[in-house]
């Protein structure tokens, strides 16, 4: 392996790693809000990358229906609610406008303009219009009414809605991948030192977004607010801060993270109904590393994971996902001895 | 013949009878079910009971298919022989795992597992030898003589009984000296060691055992498909052996069977009708399958179990008879000997002070308060002392052994035991297998024995010390009871209840009379003074003064973390420094 | 709790068994329509919307269960086709593993099989069986060895999915590699949905092939392709006949211009010379699959179910002769007849079944295609 290899694996390795820092960033930001380890949150990324290729082939992509369907589906709940509370009829034009109107509204602005293929900004704009809203009405149909739910219970769900969200891809978007015209071809320098314009972008948003869900979360008093509904819950509400709204923010968040790395990877990277889990899985290891709570450490672990994955796969790469699995055990233990319990654990009945 | 054993052999007798009553389809769908109870069961031991959360039993799953697979392919081998071979090397490779992984803590522990699951799913397809991505055919089926299970009827029976088997023998041992200590791992951890538990070997059996579990489905498999191929041992697949035991309800043995019943049954029954509600327009079962699950899971957070035995009219518990040989007990020193000593202990939390220079000395027949105002450094002193804090200098005496620096374990194990400030029960379990808990040292048979049910007369015993203790702390009513039912101050006195179980020398107790109503506080002192004249040494950190000064022989007041005085209660009453600084704690 | 469970398992039994009432022919089909296999599997099961409605003249029934790629679930479906279906003939599945797990069934049940994937070597009993309707992958691939021959290759890279596929294609390439005069000097993997392929390819480069040997399918197929040519690598690129579909040529864009496949006459109907046998049956079936499903839409996978659909037919009128479906002697009757059927013209190919060849596809069966201005079209 010369230089010039070891190079371009480091960049290659980087801008992967990037892409599983999104993930970390957005399960430590699930998990810290909401105690909820967040394994669909890779399915935002297969979703909001088909999106955007259906719509580059002129074509209306399936998440129109996902978003419809989403919102009538919280109306339905939140009305039910609403009427056991007595507090329909005050309730019913803002659940109207909110879950049916904008919804509908969306989905049919992308239904009017999808075949007109206007361009790659508007089209990621309207694919964010239609992935963004998913979070909040994922968290409101499956994992309010579990809110209290151990940490295992909620884990499982997350599993269950992966299943789920798989499966409607599937349906929506078919068996094959797709692979989205790049915002530039513009590339910066030559040789074996050619760094693609998309690769920029892809590290330059992890970093961003990194930064600023660190100052968010560990500066702003919103931020601590939110973070402390996880700690505590009843003395979150006590203060003014509802689990409900604390939860919404965080998919809600994590929904559009999982969407723009959709967008910024599709173009590098063929994107496939079922290529979240894995996405998710490598970024959750990303988020492990970083015990769960740190942004930074979280993002370092990841661009670990794409190191480690970029040049096993030069050396062996039948054995990847072993090589890439099997260190991480060693990794994992160093972690799990020297950090001190930053994990909420079960330990509390 | 208790209720469960009535309701295991109910069960026993129906699966016996339903081949014979079902189309041979559903015979093999009910084959599936059962290997997949075996790795669900090991999960509902290993998960929802120790609280290691594993996704990684479909390796060995496909460990032992493989071995069983190349070895009575390529040799000619037995399948009895592989059978062993494979869980010779599940065994070995658990143990190999177990030791490196379940030191890992919470989430880092899951991730080991799924790391592990998936590194070894991509060496099924690439180690040599092993049939590249198609695996292996032609795997021969098990024989006895020359009569082979290969219908589903035959292998019905086989595995069937395999997993009856284990059910029982999970029940047995969840009912037993080691089965209480591994419910109490989940929570409970640091409580199970003060008890003289060993918390990381008996994760290690549980995770051994599931991996066991694991290793005969695996032999199962090989031997029922007649093929093995690294599709069957994905990450997916590990997964899916978690829902089992979650929507089973991974707190209860039958939740393994419920679980892998709804999920196996639920898939195929999705497969067979939802084509027909949607003709030719998509395959919607994996959507359906989530969305099922999700609601289930609302529905019944615990798993399906709990609902299901709702339906169960409980049967009265007997009361362990008192009757059995008494355990034998320690020999007790005689009274006023020095028997736990503290010189010159000090701790700093950071820049902070949390006790200077403290000492103290516990005698044979005495009572010992130590007080002093809020943050004075009692419970640090009290951890110091237990052996659960270690201090930055100074040492501890326990019969003029060293204990200072030693685990919690071995202190138990020398006659020291503790009450915690915030109840440490098991909530799930009864008030009298929490007691039970307490004996835990005094009991012999271990894993084995208690999955055989070797252990009854050993158990026996325990039983009955257990309950002649609760009877004792006055609870004897609530001895069946969850503990996580009663109220606050009941639960402190089970915890007292459950120390006097580990027959002690020294008792130390935090804050006891926290939360009781005057008469209990009455009955609690009544007991510690019998406890006294008995020979017990107790060291007791209270903060209601009434309760302390009707009680104890001596006090040491401690203030800032420092000894403020020592002496008799009425002396330290009219102490000018004591009063001084409670006057200053309450100003 | 036992009980009730024993229960509403014995009353879905019954309920089912009571919906398996039997239609004249009952096909069952597992196919791999969700899970990783499904961009194959999916195209597998379209194909059932244009087959004939009628077996022999009598009238058919197909049923499909999804086995998501997995070879246990696809045992498990051939067990439930033969015990609750009481069907004639099993099909499937479109990958190696499962297909191989339904041999055993079909053996053990004697059942015949249309196996829908490629399948290694089997043991007598399942032999006996099992009818492959796919081109064995040495066929296949000894059209890309004598293309790489003729054009003086001396040195090949290979990289493939880590799967069942992966390991096919590099067996069939490797055993053509001395025959041929080439050798195969890589054996890079990677993961169908993995996010880059970056440091197969650097090894591959790294090595200096003078052509290299894909063994993905469909989308992922362009995965290596792209980074290749991103890569700068400008010798042929060869893959197989997974990967000929549009997605590949939407997912490579401008990058999979050029790629050489192996595949079945059918997707270049339009190119095929007048005289070549297959031709009308081909031609007819792209367009009518093409209509249903969209311009562009045609794929060698569809076709396999066809030609399996085709060699029934031709059977069943046969074994109708000799028995009732849905009778043990019927199913015996049927798998003679499937392997004397003779000169069988299908979209894929010529089909000449034998004792022994229980393929009966010869060169006939395959053609070279590449990526010339974003079409599949016939290397001539």
């Amino acid at each position: 392996m010369n230089t010039d290899i070891a190079l371009w694996m480091v960049q290659d390795g980087v801008v992967t790693g990037a892409i599983y820092g999104l993930m970390a960033l957005a399960l430590v930001l699930v998990f810290a809000v909401t105690r909820v380890i967040f394994v669909p949150q890779g399915e935002f990324v297969s979703m909001a990358g088909l999106t955007l290729g259906t719509l580059q082939l002129g074509q209306t992509p399936g998440t129109v229906y996902l978003l419809v369907g989403g919102g009538l589906l919280v109306a339905a709940v939140e009305m039910v609610q609403a009427a056991r509370l007595g507090l329909l009829r005050q309730r019913l034009p803002r659940l109207i406008l909110a879950w049916i109107i904008l919804p509908v509204a969306m989905a049919m602005l992308v239904v009017w303009l999808a075949p007109h293929k206007l361009g790659s900004w508007v089209e990621m704009a309207l694919t964010l219009g239609l992935i963004v809203p998913v979070g909040p009405m994922l968290y409101r149909i499956a994992y309010r009414p579990l809110a209290n739910a151990s940490v295992l219970v909620l884990f499982i769900v997350s599993m269950a809605v992966h299943y789920a969200l798989t499966g409607i891809e599937l349906a929506m978007f078919g068996g094959e991948g797709l692979r989205t015209n790049a915002i530039s071809d513009w590339v910066l320098g030559s040789g074996s030192m050619k760094i693609g314009a998309q690769s920029i972008w892809v590290v330059s948003a992890s970093v961003a977004c990194m930064v600023v869900l660190w100052f968010f979360f560990e500066r702003s008093l919103y931020g601590k607010a939110l973070r402390a509904t996880a700690i505590n819950r009843v003395g979150a509400r006590l203060v003014g801060i509802s689990t409900d709204l604390a939860g919404r923010t965080a998919f809600l968040l994590a929904a559009a993270i999982g969407a723009l790395s959709g967008l910024l990877m599709s173009p590098i990277t063929t994107v496939y109904f079922d290529s979240g889990l894995m996405i998710g899985l490598k970024g959750f290891v990303g988020a492990i590393l970083g015990g769960m709570v740190s942004y930074p450490l979280a993002v370092l672990g990841a661009v670990g994971v794409g190191l480690l994955e970029s040049f096993s796969s030069f050396w062996a790469s039948a054995y990847k996902e072993t090589i890439v699995f099997t260190l991480l055990i060693p990794v994992l233990l160093w972690r799990s001895l020297t950090a001190r319990h930053l994990v909420a654990e079960d330990e509390e009945e | 013949m208790n209720r469960s054993t009535m309701v295991l052999g109910g069960a026993a007798a129906l699966i016996a009878a339903a081949p014979f009553l079902i189309p041979d389809f559903y015979v093999n769908l009910l084959n599936y079910v059962g290997m997949a109870t075996l790795v669900a069961l090991g999960l509902v031991l290993l998960t929802g009971v120790a609280g290691v959360v594993s996704f990684g039993q479909q390796a060995f799953v496909g460990m032992a298919a493989y071995t069983t697979a190349v070895l009575t392919t390529s040799t000619q081998l037995s399948p009895w022989l592989g059978l062993l071979a494979s869980l010779a090397l599940v065994a070995t490779a658990a143990v190999l795992l177990g030791v490196v992984t379940l030191r890992l803590s919470g989430h880092y522990l899951s991730i080991g597992t799924i790391a592990w699951g998936i590194a070894i799913y991509y060496l099924f397809g690439t180690l040599p030898g092993l049939g590249q991505y198609y695996g292996i055919d032609n795997i021969p089926p098990i024989r006895i003589g020359d009569f082979s299970f290969d219908t589903p009827l035959t292998l019905y029976l086989l595995i069937w009984s395999a997993t009856l088997a284990a059910l029982a023998a999970a029940r047995n041992l969840l009912d037993s000296r080691p089965g209480r200590a591994i419910r109490a791992l989940r929570f409970r951890s640091a409580m199970a060691e003060s008890f003289g538990i060993d918390a990381g070997a008996l994760k290690l059996v549980v995770f051994l055992y599931a991996a066991l579990l694991a290793g005969v489905a695996g032999w199962l498999h090989a031997h029922f498909l007649r093929f093995v191929s690294p599709h069957a041992f994905g990450i997916n697949a590990g997964i899916d052996y978690l829902f089992m035991a979650v929507i089973g309800g991974a707190a209860q043995v039958w939740g393994a069977v419920v679980g892998a019943s709804i999920v196996t049954l639920l898939r195929e029954w999705l497969k067979d009708w939802l084509p027909k509600l949607f003709e030719h327009t998509g395959n919607y079962e994996t959507i359906v399958f989530g969305v099922l699950m999700t609601l289930l899971l609302f529905r019944t957070r615990d798993g399906l179990t709990p609902y299901l035995t709702r339906w169960f009219p409980p049967t009265p518990q007997p009361v362990p008879p008192l009757a059995t040989p008494v355990l034998p007990r320690r020999e007790r020193p005689p009274v006023g000997t020095v028997l736990l000593e503290a010189q010159g202990l000090h701790k700093a939390f950071g820049g902070l002070v949390a006790v200077k220079d403290m000492g103290l000395q516990l005698r044979a027949g005495e009572i010992l308060g130590l007080i002093g105002p809020n943050g004075a450094g009692k419970t640090t002193m009290f951890n110091l002392i237990s052996g659960t804090l270690a201090s930055d200098s100074g040492l501890v005496r326990l019969r003029g052994e060293r204990i200072d620096g030693q685990g919690a374990r071995a202190i138990a194990r020398l006659g020291l035991v503790r009450s915690f400030q915030h109840v440490h029960l098991v909530s799930q379990m009864s008030v009298l297998d929490n007691v039970a808990l307490g004996a835990h040292l005094r009991g012999r048979h271990g894993t084995l024995a208690a999955m055989l049910r070797a252990d009854r007369r050993d158990e026996a015993q325990l039983m009955a010390e257990a309950a002649r203790q609760i009877e004792r702390v006055g609870l004897g009513d609530s001895m069946h009871k969850a503990s996580g039912s009663l109220a606050l101050g009941q639960q402190r006195i089970v915890e007292i209840a459950r120390a006097l179980a580990a027959d002690p020398l020294v008792l130390l107790l935090d804050e006891p009379a926290a939360g009781l109503r005057w008469n209990e506080k009455q009955a609690l002192a009544e007991l510690l003074s019998n406890l006294r004249a008995e020979g017990l040494a107790v060291l007791i950190v209270e903060h209601d003064m009434e309760f302390v000064m009707g009680l104890v022989d001596r006090l040491v007041v401690m203030d800032f973390g420092e000894k403020l005085a020592e002496g008799l209660p009425l002396e330290m009453q009219a102490h000018p420094a004591v009063i001084e600084a409670y006057l200053g704690g309450v100003a | 709790m036992r009980r009730a469970i024993i229960k509403t398992g014995l009353l879905g039994a019954f309920a089912l068994g009571a919906i398996a009432a039997h239609a004249e022919i009952t096909i069952g089909l597992s196919l791999g329509t969700t899970g990783p296999g499904a961009s194959m599997g999916i195209p597998y099961k379209n194909a059932l919307q244009l087959v004939p409605k009628t077996l022999g003249g009598e009238p058919v029934r197909y049923i499909v269960l999804d086995d998501e790629s997995k070879p246990d679930n696809a045992a498990k479906n051939a067990l439930k086709f033969v015990a609750d279906y009481k069907i004639d003939a099993l099909m499937g599945s479109n990958n190696v593993p499962a297909s191989l797990a339904m041999t055993q069934v079909a053996a053990e049940a004697k059942v015949p099989l249309i196996a829908l994937a490629p399948l290694p070597q089997l043991a007598a009993e399942k032999h006996k069986w099992t009818f492959v309707v796919p081109q064995p992958p040495d066929l296949m691939m000894s059209a890309v060895a004598q293309h790489m021959k003729s054009r003086g290759i001396k040195t090949a890279g290979y990289i493939g999915y880590s799967d069942t596929w992966g390991d096919l294609v590099y067996n069939a390439i490797s055993a053509l590699s001395e025959a041929n005069g080439f050798k195969v000097v890589t054996n890079e993997r990677f993961g169908r949905a993995d996010a880059s392929v970056a440091g197969q390819v650097m090894k591959i480069i790294a090595a200096d092939p003078d052509a290299v040997v894909v063994g993905g399918s469909g989308s992922p197929a362009a995965t290596p392709q792209i980074a290749l040519v991103e890569r700068g690598f400008k010798k042929p690129i060869y893959h197989n006949p997974g990967t000929v579909n549009l997605a590949f040529i939407q997912t490579g864009k401008s990058a999979a211009e050029g790629a050489i496949a192996p595949t079945g006459p059918l997707i270049v109907a339009e190119d095929l010379p007048d005289n070549f046998p297959t031709k009308t049956v081909s031609l007819d079936f792209v367009k009518r699959y093409e209509t249903m499903f969209g311009a562009g839409s045609r794929n060698g996978f569809a076709g396999y179910t066809y030609d399996g659909v085709l060699l029934l037919d031709a059977a069943v009128t046969v074994a109708l002769k000799k028995a009732k479906p849905g009778t043990p002697e019927f199913r015996v009757a049927l798998r003679d007849a499937i392997e004397s059927v003779n000169n069988l013209i299908g979209t894929h190919g010529v089909y000449n079944m034998t004792p022994a060849n229980h393929n009966g596809q010869d060169e006939r069966s395959r053609v070279l295609v590449h990526v010339m201005k974003g079409e599949w079209r016939l290397v001539k």
